[in-house]
């Protein structure tokens, strides 16, 4: 009873972890830009996608592709802030529109090979389907001590959240650019006139959020079918993280990430998936009417 | 060192500041008066590029800032005190002070200055910034614009709503900034006993526009009562 127990959270808590990844990166953006990214799933679903190919044409294993992904969705997400979101600043709702767009047209070109089956061409490992990406070996292969099993992929992926959210921990109040990132999400006007160039740190606070989201697409393809729609569910329970843990607080979104994917972890495995989500959602609305500025939510912005 | 020609500032699609001219000479404290909601603090903001739109010219040491981002005016040498002072309540006082250093070209530390005229702020350098009372704040807002290390100093009303014990030492401190420092500064003050008294030049704001400018010796009464008294 008590190993099993362990196990259900032992499972509970990797999922927290890539819950975790997704939401730090909204949480930040959001925050700073009071942008609702409605392409982050999509940014997710790319990271996948990068692991899936890179693993099929430069035969790049979990580690080489988990730095290569970041830099991929980083990079898609610069494009598309520098050429969408850029132009709408403090419009809130214009920017949720524009970039369910964005969302919507990354799927399709990832479910039409790039747009490249209209010209009959075939890309292996992209398009519609199951892919899956091989883990490597010594990671997939359960071993017992004291009676507990570890999961030796499940370990890693909270290994590698606990060090990325110690580095963006150092990144946000430990340098001179976290600062600047939380004098922007508290009052953007007073950061231009200290000096701050809220548009330069702003873009890459989105990269580096976009890049984390990269990440934990490659940690999600590891053990979850890679589909061009695989972001749609993702960005939700990213969000719901957000709101919860409170905009632009770091150990609010850790604890809401922590807590969210326990209660989803656990009710998942003792009754079904469908009552698992019908209880976060309950307790999400639950906490949301206790705060509505979240766990720990600073007023205002 | 700071010369404003035919400025038209707008807020949407509403203009604000109409077709105004106000040249701040090297050194001087200007101070801009006028009534209420006439568009002082729009001037200031006007200035540092923090309105919607803004037609006409503006010009620090002959340069043409017109046009460019807040942050490059405020590394240019644009300091801004606030109105409501603006300080992050849960930054740390240090951290509140070192925002100004990133305008700096010197790098990011508290000036001596600072550490001479608030001496209660370098006590509490680690105190969230939001446990201050309103005088503090302002001691600390003034704080944070020398760690730029400014040129030209924007006040906006530094003594409204704070207590009157508080009120002497800021307007001590502001006619040292421009004395020993040689700092510009411009002064939106509704107090015009305080204007007269720190003040080199002003200017009479009126619907958006500058009515009456000049030596602060030219302030009579009769202007004050036709431009402030409502």
């Amino acid at each position: 009873m008590v190993h099993r127990m362990a196990n259900i959270l032992f499972i509970g808590l990797s999922l927290s972890s890539i819950l975790l990844l997704i939401a730090l990166g909204l949480s930040i953006t959001y925050g700073a830009m009071g942008v609702i990214n409605m392409a982050h799933g999509e940014l997710v679903m790319i990271g996948a996608y990068t692991a899936v190919l890179s693993g099929l044409y430069l035969n790049l294993n979990l580690f080489l592709a988990l730095p290569l992904a970041f830099l991929v969705s980083a990079g898609v997400g610069l494009a598309v802030e520098r050429v969408i979101i850029r132009q709408l600043y403090g419009r809130i709702i214009d920017t949720l529109l524009a970039t369910w767009g964005v969302a919507i047209l990354l799927q399709q070109l990832i479910r039409l090979e790039f747009g490249l089956s209209f010209f009959g061409i075939h890309v292996d490992g992209l398009g519609p389907g199951f892919q899956s990406f091989p883990i490597p070996a010594f990671l997939s292969e359960n071993f017992d001590i004291l009676g507990f099993t570890v999961q030796p992929y499940r370990s890693f992926i909270i290994v590698l959240t606990i060090a990325l959210t110690f580095l963006t921990w150092f990144l946000m109040y430990r340098t001179s650019l976290g600062t600047q990132v939380r004098a922007i999400m508290r009052n953007p006007q007073m950061a231009a006139a200290c000096g701050i160039d809220v548009n330069r740190i702003s873009a890459w606070t989105f990269a580096y959020g976009s890049g984390l989201a990269g990440v934990a697409g490659v940690l999600l393809a590891g053990f979850k079918a890679v589909l061009p729609n695989m972001g749609e569910s993702v960005v939700v329970d990213g969000f719901l993280v957000v709101v919860v843990g409170g905009v632009g607080s770091l150990f609010g979104t850790l604890l809401s990430a922590a807590v969210l994917g326990q209660i989803n972890g656990v009710f998942a495995i003792l009754t079904n998936d469908i009552v698992a989500r019908a209880i976060v959602f309950g307790v999400v609305i639950f906490l949301i009417l206790l705060r509505p500025n979240g766990l720990f939510g600073f007023k205002s912005r | 060192m700071l010369d404003v020609q035919n400025l038209n500032s707008f807020y949407g699609r509403s203009k604000a500041i109409q077709d105004l001219s106000i040249k701040v000479l090297d050194g001087a404290v200007f101070a801009i008066l006028g009534r209420n909601g006439v568009g002082k603090t729009t001037l200031l903001r006007t200035i540092l590029g923090l309105t919607d739109k803004c037609e006409g010219s503006i010009k620090l040491n002959g340069t043409e800032i017109t046009g460019k981002p807040t942050f490059e005016r405020a590394r240019a040498g644009v300091a801004y005190v606030p109105q409501g002072r603006m300080i992050i309540p849960d930054f740390s006082i240090k951290d509140n002070i070192l925002m100004g250093g990133f305008a700096s070209s010197k790098g990011r530390k508290i000036p001596d200055l600072v550490a001479e005229l608030f001496p209660y702020l370098m006590e509490n350098l680690e105190r969230p910034g939001g446990v201050l009372s309103g005088g503090q704040q302002q001691q600390l807002a003034i704080a944070r614009a020398l760690a730029s290390d400014p040129k030209l100093l924007l006040l906006d009303e530094p003594t409204e709503g704070i207590q009157p014990n508080i009120v002497e030492q800021i307007e001590e401190c502001i006619t040292r900034l421009n004395r020993e420092l040689k700092l510009t500064i411009v002064l939106v003050e509704q107090n015009v006993d305080f204007a007269r008294k720190a003040a080199s030049h002003f200017a009479m704001i009126e619907n958006g526009t500058c009515k009456v400018d000049g030596k602060i010796k030219a302030l009579t009464a009769k202007i004050v009562s036709q431009y402030m008294t409502i």
